[in-house]
């Protein structure tokens, strides 16, 4: 640091605000990647931004997101959940036992009413998770390995419970006091869709405890350091299972909603499900590696990946070439991670020394 | 608050009888420590001699065997780490374990987070108290920017500043200054004097003797999981010290029995520059047109204060990093920069700082760690790697039992050892080593500085950098001193002096001149 020509300062301004600069726009590129997608799709298909199929397509960003809300929090942690998608294949496939099969005692048949339905199917789903929280944080299998064998357990759980078939006619019976189920996933509040306001109020939960709780903290904490979070007292294996089994708690909504939707389940919904939430999560510009990343970067992540797959549809692009694209797009993404990681890693050190110089001073 | 004197000092913490087995060995055998209130508390020990493991059980983080702790006479149990902190003992760790992707206050406060309504984190609060802590050990920061971002003197401030805001009445420092430069060192030893006047109880793990004499009110000696000693500082000396650790008397350091370097040049460096950040490529670059040359057979010491550049260098020249600007020529064989595989081909071999990161496959044995970079053809013969570590192993006096245990078994002085055995393998004519005994203790260091001579004198070109006066005095045949990323002075061994090292390594003049551009361009306050 010397400073023989006064234009050496001049040139490190410039420099470092370029720097910035490129920094706040790869720190930002989910969101602009966002608007670029909004913009070029109205402006190629004129029905795009029409209010029907923007709430067609808040609908279908709603699955994605609420995974990939509860997704963020395990990745947080430096863990990974491959199970969400069979998660929501149980949870569907639990309800539409109990509201065609009910549940029967000493030989007679009970038909609990859609309420304890839907409790029943998220206690079923939180016991998944449950599972591989445990796994990972008590018997310190890898989360990878940990939830590809609730993946399959879950899915084979699911085929296991109607040998495979599709429960159909959700609806229910007025006789039989099951009725209303369907309005999980149909029902309109104030014009929007139920299920975009589950996104809406899980989002805000879930920004809240990440940033505003020591949960939350907690969770970052042991994504950065786990070893040194546990020295700081942090209970780190209560912390992991609570991220599973609220990231179950994510799917089960999901499975609830697609059978609400559909009136009917189907033991195969969900089938890679996981990986748009994992994309999303990428895409929202959180690490694998865990420690770094935020719940508002996922909900924009599952709007990128929403927006793309209506739009593709909508400009009728192949259905092949639609998964082409989206596969393109999430390695560009992670690139841009790696991309921007390397760049701070060289920028805020320079940064840094300016900053505790003047602490110091 | 008793501020005694007189050593009519009252014990606050008794560790009676701690036995502690691990699967293969005892760390612990029985051991009593007192801790006496309000002083310093030194312990010592060679690596492995169950200091760490003493700490971590103290500090809740393991727990005994056998033995119980005594706190005021009270017997205590800790379970966890948050045990520990509830009834006044926080620790230090050497390794640092900050969160160094939260921030200074997030650190502070990290597993014992105040709250609002019960619920929310609060934040301002926080920020107040980390504030006031660090200021309190006269290191104001700014509490909301990533700990990652700062030096490794910072965050051993921060890290004690957490163990202030807990109401520490024990605060435990194993090997504060391992990471730490001559002046980072300086103020926490003023932060130690400063707690110490405030009634707080330390307990002081450090190799460094002088540190030691300097600091201690009462010393305690382990070795091999026993305590082997116990003095009152009037009754320590230097070499007391030294026999209680090693079991043998001092004396045994030759430091003149050094050869001579021949005339050949091996290696040659000339105008060397690292691209620096983005951005400020001139002013940041870590490593700013460096040039010199080393014989054979030549120890050439690089001395420099932390962030000077050191690492950068030897990086550089082993191929891990790539160059700006600049020739590195082995025997005049121009290398290929950025190239690990060449600079291995022309014989020039890196050692790195941190063994447990940069050097040691910890899951493999030693003979798979030292054959790690020889391995050359398509199958492996495991009769010939076995004889050629175990040549190795014997000619280091690495104590092993047996080559095919895993390294982890190992003192930090033999693995260090054995990382040399697989610099040596590649057979190299230059072997660069940064910070040859980081972490070892004195009795290693001294054998390790006898083996370093010894391939001296058989011809090897050594470059090895330092942050240790002493150790760049014991074993350089010439120094070069580096000052962010500059070579500022060079001393034959004969030049040698603390002052003039120290003075040539210390950037207090560039840094008055740099104040100016410290301000921040396009600035956040």
């Amino acid at each position: 640091m010397s400073t023989e020509t006064p234009s050496q300062p001049r040139a490190n301004r410039f420099g470092v605000a370029s720097a910035r600069l490129i920094l706040l726009l790869l720190r930002a590129r989910a969101i602009l990647v966002l608007l670029l997608l909004l913009i070029l799709f109205s402006a190629l298909a004129p029905e795009f931004l029409t209010a029907n199929n923007l709430s067609i397509l808040t609908k279908h960003v709603a699955i994605t997101a609420l995974l990939a809300v509860g997704m963020t929090f395990v990745i947080l942690t430096g863990g990974i959940d491959l199970s969400v998608g069979s998660i929501a294949g149980l949870g569907g496939m639990v309800a539409g036992y109990l509201l065609t099969q009910g549940l029967s005692f000493d030989g007679v048949t009970h038909f609990p009413p859609v309420a304890i339905v839907i409790l029943l199917t998220i206690c079923a789903c939180l016991l998944v998770g449950a599972l591989n929280g445990w796994l990972v944080a008590k018997a310190g299998v890898a989360p990878f390995i940990a939830t590809l064998g609730t993946l399959y357990i879950a899915r084979g759980a699911a085929l296991l419970i109607s040998n495979g078939k599709t429960f159909p006619n959700l609806g229910g019976t007025a006789s039989r006091g099951n009725t209303g189920f369907p309005a999980f996933g149909q029902s309109f509040l104030l014009h929007v869709p139920t299920p975009v306001w589950m996104m809406v109020a899980l989002f805000a939960v879930a920004w809240v405890v990440a940033t505003k709780t020591p949960l939350g903290r907690h969770v970052y904490a042991i994504g950065g350091n786990e070893r040194a979070a546990r020295l700081a007292g942090i209970r780190v294996a209560q912390v992991k299972l609570a991220t599973y089994v609220f990231s179950a708690f994510c799917a089960a909504l999901v499975g609830l909603i697609i059978a609400a939707q559909l009136e009917a389940a189907h033991p195969a919904t969900g089938e890679s499900f996981e990986l748009n939430a994992i994309a999303a999560v990428v895409l929202g510009g959180t690490s694998l590696m865990g420690g770094r990343g935020s719940v508002t970067g996922s909900l924009i992540g599952a709007f990128v990946i929403g927006v793309l797959a209506d739009g593709l549809v909508m400009l009728g692009v192949s259905e092949f070439w639609q998964v082409v694209i989206k596969g393109v797009v999430i390695v560009v993404a992670v690139g841009l991670d790696q991309l921007q990681t390397r760049l701070e890693v060289r920028i805020l050190p320079y940064l840094t020394t300016v900053r505790t110089k003047e602490g110091h001073s | 608050m008793s501020q005694v004197n007189q050593p009519a000092a009252e014990v606050i913490l008794e560790a009676c009888n701690i036995t502690k087995r691990y699967p293969g060995n005892v760390a612990l055998d029985c051991v009593t420590f007192r801790v006496y209130r309000g002083q310093v508390n030194v312990l010592i020990g060679e690596n492995g001699a169950g200091k760490s493991t003493l700490m971590r059980i103290l500090a809740g983080a393991e727990k005994a065997d056998e033995g119980t702790l005594l706190l005021e006479g009270r017997p205590v149990a800790l379970h966890a780490p948050r045990d520990a902190a509830a009834i006044g003992i926080s620790i230090v760790y050497q390794e640092l374990l900050a969160l160094t992707n939260l921030k200074i206050s997030e650190n502070i406060f990290a597993g014992r987070e105040l709250c609002r309504a019960a619920l929310f984190v609060d934040q301002e609060t926080q920020d107040q108290r980390s504030t006031a802590a660090l200021n309190h050990l006269r290191k104001p920061m700014d509490v909301s920017i990533e700990t990652g971002r700062l030096s490794l003197g910072c965050r051993q401030v921060v890290e004690i500043a957490r163990a202030l805001d807990q109401g520490s009445r024990i605060l435990i420092l194993d090997e504060p200054t391992s990471a730490l430069s001559a002046s980072e060192a300086e103020s926490l030893f003023e932060v130690i004097a400063d707690l110490k006047r405030a009634g707080v109880t330390i307990i002081y793990i450090s190799h460094r003797l002088h540190e030691l004499l300097h600091l201690g009110d009462r010393f305690t000696v382990l070795r091999s999981g026993r305590v082997v000693g116990e003095a009152i500082r009037a009754d320590a000396t230097r070499a007391w010290i030294v026999e209680r650790m090693s079991g043998r008397k001092e004396g045994a350091h030759d430091t003149s029995s050094t050869s001579s370097p021949t005339r050949t040049v091996v290696l040659t460096v000339s105008g060397l520059t690292l691209p620096g950040s983005v951005g400020d490529e001139a002013a940041q670059a870590p490593v700013h047109d460096v040039s010199f040359s080393v014989r054979e057979g030549e120890i050439l010491g690089v001395y420099g204060l932390l962030g000077a550049g050191r690492t950068e260098l030897l990086e550089a020249l082993a191929g891990l990093r790539p160059i700006a600007s600049g020739v590195v020529a082995v025997r005049g064989r121009k290398i290929r920069t950025g190239n690990v595989r060449d600079a291995l081909r022309a014989g020039m071999v890196l050692m790195p700082e941190d063994r447990q990161r940069d050097g040691l496959f910890p899951e493999l044995s030693i003979r798979e760690n030292v054959v790690m970079a020889a391995k050359t053809g398509l199958f492996l013969s495991r009769d010939e790697e076995t004889e050629r570590a175990c040549k190795l192993v014997a000619q280091l006096h690495i104590a092993a039992k047996d080559v095919e245990l895993p390294v982890t078994t190992l003192s930090g002085g033999n693995q260090q050892k054995v990382l040399l055995a697989r610099c040596l393998m590649c057979s190299p004519s230059v072997l660069l080593m940064d910070e040859p005994t980081r972490g070892v203790d004195v009795s290693a260091k001294a054998e390790i500085y006898g083996i370093l001579r010894e391939l001296a004198a058989k011809g090897l070109s050594i470059v090895f950098t330092s942050s240790e006066i002493e150790e760049t005095q014991a074993l350089a045949h010439r120094v070069l001193v580096l000052c962010q990323g500059r070579i500022s002075a060079e001393f034959a061994r004969d030049q040698l002096s603390d002052d003039g090292l120290f003075a040539a390594a210390s950037p207090s003049v560039a840094a008055a001149a740099g104040a100016a551009l410290a301000r921040p361009p396009g600035g956040t306050a």
